[in-house]
C-alpha cells in the first residue's frame, strides 16, 4: 500500500515539475538591458529629465516595484510599457519597440526583470543607465 | 480499494501528462515552434548538457581543464596570442612592446603591480614575473566566453575569480561574491561586447578611462553612438570587425593600419590584411551618392568625419593624469579625496589630479600608422617639455599617411632624475612599500624597478607627458558626422593641420579680392557688352 502511494506520489510530482520547469521561461537579461535603457530610460530622460539607474534600487525594492505593478505613483501599471498595444504605439520613433514588436509581453519583462535583478545596488553587476 | 488505486494512478498519470503537455507548451514558445524539438540558435552545443560540466568546480583552471578534454588545441592557440603574452614586437621598429613592456600615464605599468593588473590577463594566477606562461590549465576560458555577465575577476587576485565572498578593496565594504562557476561553464558561448569590455572598456583603472572611444556605454549602444554596434540595428560585437582566427585576434593599436588601398576582402581572401579596416568592409570608394566625398578620403581617415567626439555615451574619459599633486591629506590626517558637482573623483591622493570629460572633440594628425615608444629603459634627452610616451609617425607627403583623429592623454609621472629614465612605481597591493597604501614614492619606484631589473638612483621628479590613442569606436551614422564646415573654416577642427589646402581655412583675403573683382569685372563687361548691341538693335 506504502509503495503504491510513494508510486502515485513520485509520478504526481515528476509530472508537476515538468510542467513547472517547461513554463519556465529563461530570461535574456541582455534583451532585458536594451529595452530598459532605449524605451524606460528614454522616456525618463525625455519625460523626467532624470532617469532611475537599476543601481539605485536593490534586487529587493525592485522586485517590490514590478510586483506592486505601479507607475506614476500609481496612477497606471508598470506592465502597460511591457504591452504589444505600447511597443506598437512607439514602434516609428523607438527602435527598440520596433525590434521586440512581436515579443511575448511576459518575456520581455521577465527579460527586464534580469536586468534589474543584475544591475541592482546589490546586483552581480551594478548598472547605470548608460 | 482497486478503485481507489486506479483512480490514484490515474490522477498521477494526468499530471504527468499534463508535464509532457507543458513541455510541448514550453517549446511552442521557442524560436523554432511547430513540431520540431526545440533549438538553440545561437550555438551548436548546449554546454549544460556535457557531463564534464555538470559538477561543482572550485576554481578557474578546473574549469579549463574540463574545456580542454574537448577543446584540445584552445589553449596552446591562446598561448600564441597577445591577450596571453602581453609582450609584442613591433615588427618596424623593432621595440618589444605589450602591457609586459610599457609604461603609459595611467595607471603607468604592471610592474611589480601583477595581482591588480593581471585581473585583465585572459589567464589564471599571474601574481608576479615567475609566471608560467606554459601553463594550460591557467589560460581563461570564461573570461572571453562568459554569456551570463557573472563572471567577474576582481582585482588583487591574480587573474582569479573570486572563490569566496570577500570585501573588495578591503575596508570599502564592497563585499563581493564567489562567481557560480558551475552556472557560468555551462552557458558559454561566443564573445560579445560585454565580454571584450569587461576588459577594454575599463582600461586604466575605470570606465571608460582610457581610450575614450571605448566604455561600457557601447555594451547596449543606439544608433547615434555607433552605427556597427547599434543594438537595435547592425547589433556588430567586436569580432565582427577584429575577424579571430585560431584565439588571436586581429587590430592593434601597435601597429595600426592607417591606410587601406586594398578595398573590400572578399570570402576566402588569405592575405594577411587587417580585416578590421573600415576599408575592409566598405571599399576605398564608399559614398554612393556624394561621390565627391571619396576623394576626401584619399587623405582623411573615415574616423575623422565619422567620430565627431569620443566619450558620446554619458560615461567620462580622462584626458589628463598628474601623478605630482598625489599624496596630499586632509584636515583629519586621512588622504584625501575630492569630487566634482557630478560626484565623480577629480582628485585621489593615492593618484594626484584627474580631468574628466565627455563629448570630446578629437585632436588630428597626419599618422602612417607608425608608432614609437618611449620604454623605461631609454634615456629622457630632456625634461623642461613634454616627453611622448608614444610618437605618432605621419605627414603629408609620405603617400602612407591620412589625417586621423586622436585622443591626447596628458600628465605628469614620475622619473628617475639621475638616471633620466621613466620608472614604474609599485602602486596597489598590500604590501609594505605599495605608494597606495603608504604614500611613499622612493620606496613604491624602487620595488617597481626591481622588478624590471632595472636601477633606481633613489632621486625622482615628475615630467610631463603625453600620448596618443588612435580613435575607431563609437562611429556615427553619416547624418551624425562632422559637417563640411566645421573643417572648411578659418577655426575648425583642421586648422592645425598642415601640408593640405582646404577651401575656405586656407583663402589668401587679397586673392579672394582679386578672383571677385575679376569675376564682377567680367560680368560687368558682358552686360555692356550685351546692352549695347541690344541699344544698337533697337536702333537698326
Amino acid at each position: 500500500m506504502k509503495s503504491r502511494f510513494a508510486w502515485t506520489v513520485a509520478v504526481a510530482v515528476l509530472g508537476a515539475t515538468a510542467m513547472s520547469a517547461a513554463t519556465a521561461y529563461e530570461a535574456d537579461w541582455k534583451r532585458g538591458r536594451i529595452y530598459y535603457r532605449q524605451v524606460c530610460t528614454s522616456c525618463h530622460n525625455t519625460e523626467m529629465k532624470k532617469p532611475v539607474s537599476p543601481s539605485d534600487r536593490t534586487k529587493a525594492e525592485w522586485g517590490a516595484y514590478l510586483q506592486a505593478d505601479k507607475h506614476l505613483k500609481g496612477k497606471e501599471p508598470v506592465t502597460r510599457y511591457f504591452s504589444k498595444q505600447y511597443r506598437d504605439g512607439i514602434k516609428a520613433s523607438n527602435a527598440a519597440a520596433a525590434k521586440f514588436a512581436d515579443v511575448p509581453e511576459k518575456e520581455l519583462l521577465e527579460d527586464v526583470k534580469a536586468f534589474l535583478n543584475k544591475g541592482a545596488k546589490d546586483g552581480d553587476s551594478p548598472a547605470s543607465c548608460s | 480499494m482497486k478503485a481507489d488505486r486506479f483512480r490514484g494512478r490515474l490522477t498521477a498519470l494526468m499530471l504527468g501528462g499534463l508535464g509532457v503537455i507543458g513541455i510541448g507548451v514550453g517549446h511552442a514558445s521557442m524560436p523554432d515552434s511547430g513540431s520540431t524539438p526545440p533549438v538553440k540558435l545561437n550555438t551548436t552545443a548546449d554546454h549544460a548538457r556535457f557531463k564534464e560540466l555538470q559538477r561543482e568546480f572550485k576554481s578557474g583552471p578546473e574549469v579549463t581543464k574540463a574545456c580542454l578534454i574537448c577543446h584540445t588545441e584552445a589553449a596552446r592557440q591562446v598561448h600564441r596570442t597577445k591577450h596571453w603574452t602581453w609582450e609584442f614586437v613591433n615588427p618596424d621598429t623593432g621595440q618589444r612592446l605589450g602591457k609586459k613592456t610599457l609604461v603609459n600615464n595611467y595607471c603607468v605599468s604592471i610592474r611589480a603591480n601583477y595581482p591588480f593588473c593581471t585581473a585583465c590577463h585572459v589567464g589564471y594566477g599571474w601574481q608576479d614575473k615567475d609566471f608560467d606562461f606554459t601553463s594550460e590549465q591557467n589560460v581563461d576560458c570564461l573570461v572571453c566566453h562568459d554569456t551570463t555577465g557573472d563572471y567577474r575577476k576582481q582585482p588583487g587576485l591574480s587573474g582569479h575569480p573570486a572563490s569566496e565572498e570577500r570585501e573588495i578593496p578591503k575596508g570599502s565594504g564592497n563585499i563581493v561574491k564567489p562567481v557560480d562557476l558551475r552556472k557560468v561553464a555551462q552557458k558559454v558561448g561566443k564573445t560579445s561586447r560585454d565580454t571584450c569590455g569587461a576588459c577594454h572598456f575599463f582600461g586604466g583603472g575605470g570606465d571608460g578611462v582610457k581610450h575614450g572611444d571605448l566604455d561600457s556605454s557601447l555594451s547596449a549602444p543606439d544608433k547615434p553612438l555607433d552605427v556597427h554596434m547599434d543594438a537595435t540595428g547592425a547589433d556588430f560585437t567586436c569580432a565582427t570587425c577584429h575577424a579571430t582566427s585560431s584565439h588571436d585576434i586581429p587590430g592593434s593599436r601597435y601597429t595600426p593600419t592607417a591606410m587601406d588601398k586594398k578595398g573590400a576582402m572578399v570570402r576566402g581572401q588569405t592575405d594577411k590584411r587587417n580585416p578590421a579596416t573600415c576599408q575592409s568592409c566598405h571599399g576605398v570608394t564608399p559614398h554612393k551618392v556624394q561621390a565627391r566625398l571619396n576623394a576626401h578620403a584619399r587623405k582623411i581617415a573615415c574616423q575623422t568625419c565619422h567620430i565627431p567626439a569620443m566619450a558620446r555615451g554619458g560615461v567620462p574619459t580622462k584626458m589628463s593624469w598628474d601623478w605630482s599633486t598625489a599624496g596630499k591629506r586632509g584636515p583629519d590626517g586621512k588622504p584625501l579625496v575630492v569630487k566634482d558637482e557630478k560626484g565623480r573623483v577629480i582628485y585621489d591622493a593615492k593618484k594626484g589630479d584627474f580631468v574628466i570629460a565627455e563629448n570630446v572633440m578629437p585632436e588630428y594628425a597626419w599618422f602612417n600608422g607608425h608608432v614609437t615608444y618611449t620604454l623605461v629603459g631609454d634615456k629622457l634627452e630632456r625634461t623642461d617639455g613634454v616627453i611622448g610616451i608614444n610618437r605618432i609617425g605621419g605627414s603629408p607627403t609620405d603617400g602612407k599617411s591620412r589625417i586621423w583623429p586622436f585622443k591626447v592623454s596628458r600628465g605628469a609621472q614620475p622619473y628617475d632624475s639621475v638616471n633620466m629614465n621613466l620608472v614604474t612605481p609599485h602602486t596597489a597591493g598590500d604590501t609594505p612599500t605599495a605608494y597606495w597604501k603608504h604614500l611613499d614614492w622612493a620606496e613604491a619606484i624602487e620595488t617597481g624597478m626591481e622588478d624590471f631589473g632595472l636601477p633606481f638612483s633613489g632621486k625622482f621628479d615628475f615630467v610631463q607627458t603625453e600620448m596618443y590613442w588612435p580613435l575607431s569606436h563609437m562611429v556615427a551614422p553619416k547624418e551624425k558626422a562632422v559637417g563640411c564646415a566645421e573643417c572648411h573654416s578659418r577655426d575648425g577642427r583642421l586648422k592645425d593641420i598642415k601640408g593640405v589646402y582646404l577651401p575656405r581655412r586656407d583663402a589668401a583675403p587679397w586673392l579672394d579680392l582679386l578672383g571677385w573683382s575679376a569675376a564682377a569685372l567680367a560680368l560687368l563687361g558682358v552686360l555692356l557688352h550685351g546692352g549695347l548691341r541690344i541699344v544698337r538693335g533697337w536702333r537698326e
